[in-house]
């Protein structure tokens, strides 16, 4: 035992040189303050009221109560948070958002990298705009015009998820166009003008032969956009006014306002909206981190 | 129709653009509803009065001229008060330029290290992007619960135990204390982005540039500057730009942190407060007026240098 130990040290010893130790403290550093506030969410979740308001933090909770949970979840909790209604309507709205930009993305951004037609570049400087407006600036105006259209047409602006996902849709077409058309780019013209010889139109052609190429972008495109509309915050914010309509993230600025502090009900919800994100973005980070610099997420 | 319109009707030129025209027309309504005519018509709106009592009849709001401007250029919250508040302008300004020129020195570092081949690197890689994939919501509300003014935040417990503060604090409700957090928090949320663009990047340098320079007698810091820092010239430039114009444009992270206050007031959190919890969206357009004149101001000239430096 002591000579293997020895043996472990005399190792560690001969292994370590001042540019690897410096190499590794930063490495730990740089993971450490990483990991440890998805710890600490995590953790803090699964901890009594007693535990979280106590003098001193609790590092290890002493076992994985979940109170917290079921404050969110359980009708018969005296704070019942009705949270289950929080995550449909966030998917309700992420959804949708999902499926819509990348559909008329998928259009848009053949016709930009393929053909060719009077107006491409003003529209293409139109939509780079998204990028150099602020969401605040552009919520004023699309705040007043919605109020105004729903007056005309007999709608509510205000606590409709449907209003929700088409403002949503300004923000994730132009990421969703501007990935799509730098991977449609990349497929050879000569696949596409082989099917055309073959007698395919040009919508056959994007069905038959540049959707089936485009798997891969397809899928971080609606990624993305999915996690735009599941993370967005101040349109919400505005739009939304009854509980049971709010997204998660509104409900979890409700809960954390409350006059009645209860950090570990935060943390529970914030645990729940933040891990399928990661764990979907871990199973699929090969097709994913490509998309995060072109440009891909704007934030 | 003539033949000859009628041929340039059938031309492949004319039916290319014409399908192109149909594939893109839902999205091009939907940029142009949704951002430019938006964008054109908060120009309007910041010089006109509008509130909630004249939301529903907006286009026959009374004109005021620069009235709105006037109104937050004299307000407490927008002005610049030596040794007493920075005003939202010069915190926004002070709070983009730092927390950009840190988050690109963080994912300077960060790609440094993962440039460099060992085992589990593929794992750490991903990790380090979890800040940026996480919500906002979710990553301010913890940064706040371990900011927590009582003892029992994890930050008070920490620093208490170590004796480098005698007494629990408000770190986030601290004049000035507060923005640096802020800026802190953005650069651990926003690092991986640089990472991800400059780690692209250094792997293109041409391996051969480093041998060239050992033969030559160059040291490790001779290297770095002279080859590693000068083929990130571009992207380093390119991350800059883009992150100072998403960071100037920021709501939701300060907002959640601090709500604006304690010396965190930016110009988004102001344009916020006048359009939705003062109601007045004719002060609040102006005040996301002023904002994009200065963003633009400075992009033209950051621009204008690169420009030139690029010529040169």
């Amino acid at each position: 035992m002591s000579t293997e130990r020895k043996n472990f040290i005399g190792h560690l010893a001969g292994w370590i040189t001042w540019p690897r130790f410096i190499f590794a403290a930063i490495l730990i550093f740089f993971l450490t303050s990483i990991l440890f506030p998805f710890y600490w969410m995590v953790s803090s979740s699964f901890k009594t009221k007693a535990e979280i308001g106590g003098r001193e933090p609790v590092y290890i909770p002493s076992a994985i109560r979940l109170d917290a949970y079921d404050e969110l979840f359980n009708p018969d909790n005296p704070s019942y948070q009705k949270f289950a209604y929080n995550i449909i309507n966030t998917l309700k709205i992420s959804i949708p958002t999902s499926i819509i930009a990348v559909i008329l993305a998928i259009f848009g951004s053949y016709a930009i990298a393929r053909l060719r037609f009077k107006g491409k570049n003003a529209l293409l400087n139109g939509i780079l705009l998204v990028y150099l407006f602020p969401g605040v600036l552009l919520i004023i105006p699309l705040f007043a015009m919605l109020a105004q259209i729903g007056d005309r047409l007999g709608f509510d602006v205000q606590d409709n998820l449907g209003v929700l996902v088409f403002t949503y849709l300004a923000q994730t077409i132009p990421v969703a166009l501007y990935m799509l058309t730098n991977y449609f780019r990349t497929i050879p013209d000569e696949i596409e003008q082989a099917a055309m010889i073959d007698g395919c139109s040009r919508l056959e052609v994007i069905w038959r032969v540049t959707i089936p190429l485009s798997i891969p972008a397809l899928v971080s495109v609606s990624i993305y956009t999915f996690m735009i509309a599941w993370n967005e915050f101040l349109y919400a914010l505005v739009f939304l006014n009854d509980h049971t309509m709010f997204t998660m993230p509104i409900k979890i600025n409700t809960i954390f306002n409350d006059p009645t502090p209860r950090p570990h009900v935060v943390m529970a919800a914030s645990t729940i909206m933040t891990i399928p994100i990661v764990l979907l973005f871990l199973a699929l980070e090969r097709y994913l981190t490509e998309g995060l610099t072109a440009g891909g997420v704007k934030g | 129709m003539s033949l000859l319109t009628k041929q340039r009707w059938n031309s492949s030129r004319a039916r290319e653009a014409r399908l192109a025209w149909s594939l893109i027309s839902p999205t091009a309504l939907i940029v142009f509803g949704l951002i430019i005519f938006p964008a054109i018509f908060s120009i309007w709106v910041s010089f006109h009065d509008v509130g909630l009592n004249n939301l529903n009849d907006v286009f026959n709001a009374p004109f005021v001229g620069f009235e709105n401007y006037v109104k937050v250029f004299n307000d407490f919250a927008f002005k610049f008060q030596f040794g007493q508040s920075w005003g939202a302008a010069v915190t926004s300004v002070v709070y983009s330029l730092a927390s950009t020129t840190l988050t690109i020195i963080v994912g300077l570092i960060a790609s440094l290290l993962l440039n460099r081949p060992f085992r589990g690197r593929g794992l750490a890689r991903a990790i380090f992007l979890f800040p940026y994939v996480a919500p906002i919501v979710s990553i301010a509300f913890v940064w706040k619960w371990i900011l927590d003014p009582r003892p029992s935040g994890v930050l008070n417990d920490i620093l208490l135990r170590l004796g480098l503060i005698d007494a629990p604090q408000a770190y986030l409700a601290t004049r000035g204390l507060a923005l640096v957090l802020v800026i802190l928090i953005q650069a651990w949320r926003y690092f991986p982005f640089a990472m991800l663009m400059i780690l692209a990047r250094l792997q293109a340098i041409d391996n051969t540039l480093y041998e060239a320079a050992e033969v030559d007698g160059a040291n490790a810091i001779q290297k770095f500057i002279h080859i590693t820092l000068a083929e990130l010239r571009y992207v380093l430039g390119a991350i800059f730009l883009l992150r100072l114009m998403w960071t100037f444009n920021k709501f939701d992270d300060i907002y959640l942190l601090t709500g604006g206050g304690f010396g965190t007031r930016v110009l988004p959190v102001l344009t916020y407060q006048f359009s939705f919890q003062m109601f007045d969206f004719g002060r609040g357009a102006a005040t996301a007026m002023i904002l994009l004149t200065i963003l633009m101001a400075f992009m033209v000239v950051y621009i204008a240098l690169v420009m030139r430096k690029v010529e040169e």
